[in-house]
């Protein structure tokens, strides 16, 4: 049973996760470790739902990732703002042009990956700039602030646990049930175990990954809302951290690189591992350079000790 | 009508003398090389730009003020960025740079080929440029010394520095715990990185604020503390005295938090129309101007008493700002 458990990858972001909450706590002497937790949970969340999206891409095969998701972040919260203008009533509207704004960002970044034959990488880092400069002439800089009802949903807590988070555990398992149980789904995993073996076994490649990309987008699009109710404002510079975070909690969390295998439990295990390192490190008063060493360190070694397990 | 003629003369001669001031000018371009655009404070900077040379170009001062911008902020873009403006002719180039001493080797090449330039902000080392520079470390010492008066009882100070690596970030950060070293009243008891952005000082604060003890203030750099606010309220903590950087959400908070409880704290930070400063600083020395290598500009600075001002004119999520005229260009070169 133990053995079972520790072959699987995801196994590893959980314990690390853990030891660095502990660590963070044997230092502080116990004070706060059930609210670190809290602010873990929060700002996870975030990570979680680009990471499942980013999941998604790269499972579709070597050399597919999405690098226009903190553009498409920003986009999406710009919009949403503007779009509900502090309006409660006009909430609904502002979630769906945010969402359709997303989408189009999606279908684009496809279009060029397919029908201009652009490797995704250099596809949807050329699509980010043009979604960037959208936004930003859509915005011009301006943070509105959310309606009432938006920013406390993204705020509100049961038992020091925000609802966002339970909401997100439900997307993640929807997702989970997607990827085994569905044709797509496993369309998804068969498409990037081989590509041409699942053209050929009659599975439909393009819209497999034309699904995928505007899956990441949506996913994208709605982290974009949810954090501008969170920090109560859509701002330019808002989806910027997330290029790395949603790749390595991708990585952390055990999905193959390579493609054609994904792991849902890894995300939720890799962004809180992510989240509370920063938060130890910071803790300990580490200079920057120090944090950067040890986060890159640190990010290594998961990898390394998941990736052992992974050559079965 | 001996009187209007006379009248009419001198107003012509006045023009006329004028004219012939702007001549030397007037065929002159200036270009603005800018490594960043993302944030609201940038944004602000290129809009002052505008808003300044605009006229200027129209009232034939200068040929042309074109700002340009690089999408991703880096040393090579920019390098190449300014490469090309050098073969576009331009006479002079006004650079906010990605790196004080990255770009050294480019600007040398302007200089050579006989190109003004004036950096300003993000300024550079190369001695040939000029720099327009805030005393960052003095703002950051500002911060304290205001701390000092306000809670002369002293605590425990939160700092939030910007982001790591930009010798912005370290002077800022300097100023603010070379002051709190001397009044020993105050205890630095955190230090996290907010990159400058609402979002990021969020979720720094939000992870170390539960391992920390009362906080009495935060010290910040601008742009996050509207963030720090944010984490405070959601850990259900006592909001502490907040400095504030400047921006429109941070003003709008203070201003929100003065009406509620009479909440006490101020506001610094440069302003985004040193741009237009810089423009100034270019035209002159393309006029024949002498003018120091390195200027100062003082940083843009708000109080409790001048807060609604600032807010009233200040953009929805801009920056609080200052555009510069020709006059104030030549005062600030005069050392006034």
């Amino acid at each position: 049973m133990i053995g079972k458990l520790l072959r699987q990858p995801w196994v590893f972001s959980f314990g690390a996760a853990i030891a660095v909450w502990l660590a963070t706590i044997a230092y502080t002497g116990g004070q706060g470790a059930g609210a670190i937790l809290t602010a873990a949970f929060s700002f996870a969340t975030f990570t979680i739902i680009v990471g499942l999206g980013q999941m998604m891409v790269i499972t579709t095969g070597p050399g597919n990732v999405d690098l226009s998701i903190p553009a498409t972040i920003t986009l999406s919260g710009v919009v949403a703002m503007k779009v509900m203008d502090e309006d409660t009533g006009r909430m609904v509207i502002g979630i769906i042009a945010a969402l359709g704004a997303a989408t189009l960002v999606g279908v684009f970044n496809y279009g060029l990956i397919r029908l201009l034959r652009i490797p995704p990488i250099i596809a949807t880092l050329s699509s980010s700039f043009l979604v960037l400069s959208a936004a930003i002439s859509y915005g011009r800089g301006i943070r509105i602030k959310p309606p009432e009802p938006l920013a406390q949903f993204a705020e509100t807590q049961v038992f020091g646990i925000p609802i966002m988070a339970f909401a997100v555990l439900a997307l993640s398992i929807a997702l989970a049930m997607v990827l085994s149980r569905t044709v797509y789904g496993r369309s998804v995993l068969a498409v990037g175990q081989n590509s041409r073996a699942a053209w050929l076994a009659g599975l439909n490649v393009d819209r497999t990954r034309f699904l995928t990309y505007v899956l990441s987008a949506l996913l994208a699009g709605v982290c974009g809302i949810l954090l501008s109710g969170f920090s109560r404002g859509a701002a330019l510079n808002m989806g910027e951290e997330f290029l790395l975070a949603s790749i390595a909690t991708v990585v952390i969390g055990g999905t193959s690189v390579a493609g054609g295998r994904a792991n849902v439990p890894g995300i939720w295990g890799a962004a809180l591992f992510m989240y509370l390192l920063v938060t130890m490190l910071n803790t300990f008063g580490a200079s920057a350079g120090i944090r950067l060493i040890l986060t890159g360190l640190m990010i290594i070694g998961v990898i390394v000790a998941a990736g052992g397990e992974e050559q079965r | 009508m001996l009187k209007k003629t006379l009248a009419c003369t001198i107003a012509l001669s006045a023009l006329l003398a004028t004219g012939v001031a702007m001549a030397d000018t007037k065929d002159k371009k200036i270009a603005l090389s800018n490594n960043y655009a993302g944030n609201s404070w940038r944004q602000a900077m290129l809009k002052s730009w505008d808003k300044v040379t605009k006229p200027a170009v129209e009232a034939g001062i200068v040929a042309a003020a074109d700002p340009f911008t690089t999408s991703e902020n880096q040393v090579t873009e920019q390098a190449a960025q300014i490469q090309n403006l050098i073969l576009q002719g331009y006479n002079a180039i006004v650079v906010n740079a990605a790196s004080p001493d990255a770009l050294n080797g480019v600007i040398k090449q302007a200089c050579d080929a006989g190109i003004i330039v004036v950096s300003f902000d993000g300024i550079v080392t190369e001695p040939c440029a000029w720099r327009i520079a805030v005393d960052f470390e003095k703002m950051g010492a500002s911060e304290v010394e205001y701390l000092a008066k306000k809670m002369p009882e002293g605590g425990n100070l939160l700092e939030i520095r910007g982001l790591a690596g930009v010798f912005v970030d370290d002077a800022i950060s300097k100023g603010i715990n070379e002051t709190a070293a001397k009044n020993a009243q105050f205890k630095i008891v955190g230090s996290v990185h907010g990159d400058w952005a609402q979002e990021v000082a969020q979720k720094a604060v939000a992870g170390i604020l539960p391992s920390l003890p009362e906080i009495k203030a935060v010290v910040t750099q601008g742009g996050d503390g509207y963030g720090a606010a944010q984490a405070f309220a959601a850990a259900g903590r006592p909001t502490p005295t907040i400095i504030m950087g400047n921006r429109q959400d941070e003003l709008q908070w203070w201003k929100e938090q003065k009406d509620k409880n009479g909440y006490e704290t101020m506001s610094v930070s440069i302003a985004p129309g040193v741009s237009t400063l810089a423009f100034w600083v270019a035209q002159m020395i393309l006029d024949g101007k002498e003018v120091p290598k390195d200027l100062t500009v003082p940083f843009l600075r708000i109080d409790q008493d001048t807060l609604e001002a600032n807010l009233a004119t200040t953009e929805k999520g801009g920056v609080a700002n200052v555009e510069y005229t020709a006059d104030d260009a030549a005062k600030v070169v005069a050392g006034k």
